[in-house]
């Protein structure tokens, strides 16, 4: 199955860019045709023109969750999130964006998307480093992926 | 169905929180948007290498990359003493051109507009992009996607990378055009075009022809009378790329004109203890709090605040539709902020000719594309990011390394008026205690007219805002609340 995988995040905002830092310790341990692997600084329909014609994605991010310590490891689905309305001040969201194509009769649209979420707390502050608790969750999310490509 | 609640984070997650204080008879006695600042900037620039700037700022935001790529690189020819060849010049405003394109067609279509399209009375999950196909069709959402999709395509050929450029360099670019990009980006160009006029005719049938929608626009909660600015070139026509800041007044009249490199003689920040944010307002008028007024140095910066700075479109399509707009709406300056829409509709149709023209330069496929630079020192570069002045300030060290770097983003520059503007909406809403319908739809668009970024994280999850309004009594105590997922 032609499958992306793609970090997401902010590179200079600490642990917002916790899925550029697991794509970096993913490249040396996939070496697979089907799979491409990528990152992305961007929202919604960017993401959708990167993951068209790939039929399964799997997606890394930062989460923040009411209930939830920094540095947890989650695997959603996209379904899991419930849709909003656009309320972003300056970009759709990804499920807003691939409603938005669906409507259209788009093909080449991804059947299955995964998400692999860490959960962070907010950070205010620049920086390229991860906080010790987001930073320890990355071989877990790591080895997620990897199990999530089994089934590929 | 499950539901998961997760927040979006960092500098997003304030963004949709609104207070509202109310006074002892239940009037709005203020009102402001909490946005948290992103801190430490400075430090995080500290010793890098100058040429490092114009990729590490384009990260700031996931919006504006295109517009801290290039502040950042004109403060670098600054810094260096170069002046780029005009090839570079062209070329770095054609890409500007690319980006203004989708930018603008991404706001009107997917986050403005909808208000109007599909109504401001509308369930808010009706006003959104999906809102605005069942009105007007599948066709036309086949052509936004295409266009926006063209936009970002011409800022892929000349910046060597979707989405965040790499070509800005202390003295030009990296990279020229071949003559098969030229031929892709002239048609893209050419269509863009014919979609920006499409816009302007929907806007004019939907909004226009609607008097509802245009006592909307020019009704008193949506009217701000601040200083308004804006770059503009030696005949004081809109440009984004280049040209000097210029300051109008409520009358339409020249306040001042200076180069971007004078901007701490015209602009001071304010710091208001009850807010992260801070207040940029003209020194040479002063700080008199957030209102507005030939007395208050607050300003506004964007579409709307660049056409009331300008004398015109510089190219003629736009031109015309500039006048109209002025005529339409009583002369300059228009100070109904939902007039950002139409102003933002007169820059994408500016945008697509501007695009043209340079296209079909003859420089443009020169290979004459950077100068040495020299040696390095302090600069600051400045454009009109699609939401507003943009300024990068960067001081050098003898080795190119940065010892101190300073921005003022183009929705610092509107926080004054946006504050001023939720405040004046929901002055509209509530009366005595009583909180009439639409609260949270009038306060939005009170905002989303402005087009705001506050530089910020670019996850995906979960993609939506959630927005509340909460209301305190005059004891500061929490009165009511309102939200929408």
């Amino acid at each position: 199955m032609k499958t992306i995988v793609l970090g997401v995040g902010n590179p200079i905002l600490q642990d917002d860019g916790v899925g550029l830092h697991v794509i970096d310790a993913l490249r040396p341990r996939i070496d697979n045709p089907m799979v491409t692997i990528e990152t992305a600084s961007t929202g919604g329909m960017n993401l959708l023109d990167m993951i068209r014609g790939y039929e399964k994605v799997i997606l890394i991010d930062a989460v923040k969750q009411h209930d939830s310590e920094p540095g947890e490891v989650k695997r959603f689905l996209l379904s899991d999130f419930h849709m909003v309305h656009s309320s972003n001040p300056h970009d759709v969201s990804l499920s807003e964006a691939l409603q938005l194509a669906e409507q259209l009769g788009e093909k080449h649209l991804p059947s299955k998307i995964i998400l692999i979420g860490i959960t962070v707390n907010s950070t205010y502050e620049f920086g390229e480093h991860l906080s010790s608790k987001v930073a320890s969750a990355v071989p877990t999310a790591v080895a997620l992926v990897l199990e999530e490509l089994k089934n590929t | 169905m499950k539901t998961i609640t997760i927040d979006p984070i960092t500098r997003l997650e304030g963004h949709g929180k609104i207070n509202i204080f109310l006074n002892e008879h239940g009037d709005v006695e203020n009102a402001y948007l909490q946005i948290p600042e992103l801190r430490g900037f400075e430090k995080f620039s500290e010793g890098r290498r100058a040429e490092d700037m114009p990729q590490i700022t384009s990260r700031i935001c996931g919006v504006c990359p295109v517009a801290h790529h290039f502040a950042a690189t004109k403060a670098l020819d600054a810094a260096f003493h170069v002046d780029p060849p005009v090839t570079a010049k062209k070329l770095r405003e054609l890409l500007y051109c690319g980006y203004l394109i989708y930018d603008h067609i991404l706001h009107f279509y997917f986050l403005g507009g909808p208000d109007f399209v599909v109504g401001p009375e509308a369930p808010a999950a009706k006003r959104n992009i999906l809102g605005v196909i069942e009105k007007t069709g599948v066709d036309v959402a086949k052509d936004v996607i295409k266009h926006r999709a063209y936009g970002q395509r011409i800022t892929a050929i000349l910046g060597g990378k979707a989405t965040h450029p790499v070509c800005g360099l202390p003295g030009g670019v990296s990279k020229g055009l071949s003559k098969d990009e030229v031929k892709e980006i002239k048609d893209m160009v050419a269509s863009c075009n014919i979609f920006a006029k499409f816009t302007l005719n929907l806007f004019d049938d939907i909004v226009l022809k609607n008097k509802a929608y245009v006592d909307l626009i020019r009704s008193d909660p949506y009217t701000l009378k601040t200083y308004n600015m804006g770059l503009v070139d030696k005949h004081n026509k809109v440009n984004f790329y280049d040209g000097l800041i210029r300051v109008t007044d409520q009358e339409g009249s020249q306040l001042e004109k200076f180069e971007g490199k004078e901007y701490t003689n015209h602009i001071a920040e304010r710091v208001e203890e009850w807010s992260y944010m801070k207040y940029p307002y003209l020194k040479s008028i002063g700080w008199q709090g957030l209102t507005d007024g030939k007395k208050s140095g607050i300003y506004r910066v964007g579409p709307l605040g660049r056409l009331n700075a300008s004398d015109g479109m510089a190219t003629p399509q736009a031109e015309k539709e500039y006048k109209r707009m002025f005529d339409t709406l009583g002369g300059k300056p228009v100070n109904s902020t939902l007039a950002f829409h139409w102003a933002r509709l007169i820059e994408l149709l500016y945008a697509t000719e501007r695009a043209k023209e340079l296209i079909e330069d003859a420089d443009i496929t020169s290979v004459h594309i950077r100068n040495p630079v020299g040696t390095p020192g302090e600069g600051i570069g400045v454009v009109e990011a699609a939401r507003g002045t943009l300024i990068h300030h960067y001081h050098l060290d003898k080795n190119g390394l940065i010892m101190k770097a300073n921005m003022i983003v183009a929705t610092t520059n509107n926080a004054g008026a946006i504050t001023m503007s939720v405040r004046n909406a929901a002055k509209g809403v509530i009366k005595k205690g009583q909180v009439t319908d639409g609260l949270l739809n009038k306060i939005e668009m009170a905002f989303r007219a402005y087009d705001p970024c506050f530089g910020c994280a670019t996850h995906t999850l979960p993609g939506g805002l959630p927005m509340t309004v909460k209301i305190y009594d005059h004891q500061k105590k929490l009165y009511r609340t309102f939200s929408q997922p």
